[in-house]
């Protein structure tokens, strides 16, 4: 198990299997849900290499922007997670980011487990 | 003889003493070149939010928030434009207006004629239902589905950020409809 990436210009994704954790950081925008599809697929290894029973981290605390495509895409996976129902979920926002203080919530509107930490 | 134009939502007529901006994009260069799209949302947001004073009742919101908020809707709009102009006419549109207690923004880009009714269809279902409901609904469909969520954008708008939205259908020619799309941002902090 490695740490793999997605890296686009103005952004970056990381999965750390050591932490469990998916770090993003910058601006993702990207222009149709199939480009979308790297991220997914990263998110998708976090999970298939957490085991069973594991908290994934979701670090969204350097995501400055993130569009409704991506936003659709995240919430998209925690609507798959959750009908797994064997990895919990915690994500990590920051509270000077705006669209983190309004919509990073939603996340455990979708699914009540998901835990939400804004620091 | 033109036809009327169609207006749906919250539609103002401004008033042209408000102080106001304006540009003109090219829909097929903004699709061409994506992060033009996210490049012009975040120059108008901070261009606009500096209009913002830096001390400020806390019934307000601040420099830094204003600015969030407006890259956000104006890129989803502005995407939309890229996405979405099927018309002849290829030109974008971009005017912003301050006022008061508000700011109001008017995207314009250009559909096919046919374009026209299943848009004003799908418009209708966003603007008279409840956003949350609508939005939760939405995304558990898209993930059931595996397609799109279309709307997602406007909904997330109207939900978490109290955005209104106005849309107006002007016929340009046999080819081309104009759509007009407001947007009604105020700058009253709604605490969450």
């Amino acid at each position: 198990m490695t740490i793999q990436m997605v890296n686009g210009e103005d952004f970056s994704v990381q999965h750390d299997p050591g932490t469990k954790t998916v770090t993003f950081a910058g601006s993702i925008r990207l222009q149709t849900m199939e480009a979308y599809a790297p991220l997914r697929k990263l998110l998708d290894t976090a999970i298939a290499e957490a085991g069973s029973g594991a908290t994934v981290f979701l670090d969204f605390r350097e995501l400055r922007f993130l569009n409704s495509s991506g936003i659709n895409t995240i919430s998209r996976f925690v609507i798959d997670v959750r009908k797994q129902n064997d990895v919990m979920l915690k994500a990590l926002g920051n509270q000077e980011i705006y669209w983190q203080q309004k919509s990073l919530t939603n996340l455990q509107k979708l699914w009540p487990k998901v835990l939400i930490e804004i620091q | 003889m033109a036809e009327a134009a169609q207006i749906l939502g919250d539609w103002n007529d401004m008033v042209e003493s408000a102080p106001n901006n304006r540009m003109v994009l090219d829909a097929s260069q903004l699709a061409k070149h994506w992060r033009r799209v996210s490049l012009t949302s975040d120059f108008w947001a901070y261009y606009l939010a500096l209009h913002v004073p830096g001390n400020l009742s806390r019934e307000r919101l601040n420099r830094e928030a204003l600015q969030s908020v407006l890259s956000y809707v104006l890129n989803e709009l502005i995407e939309n434009c890229a996405k979405f102009s099927t018309g002849v006419v290829k030109t974008v549109y971009f005017e912003s207006w301050n006022l008061d207690d508000f700011m109001v923004f008017q995207i314009t880009n250009h559909i096919r004629p046919e374009a026209q009714v299943p848009f004003t269809e799908f418009l209708h279902g966003l603007l008279n239902g409840d956003p949350t409901e609508l939005y939760f609904q939405r995304i558990e469909e898209s993930a059931e589905t595996g397609r799109g969520g279309s709307g997602l954008g406007y909904l997330t708008l109207m939900m978490d950020y109290g955005i209104r939205f106005g849309f107006r259908f002007r016929p340009v020619n046999e080819q081309s409809v104009a759509i007009d799309v407001q947007a009604h941002v105020s700058m009253i902090r709604k605490d969450s």
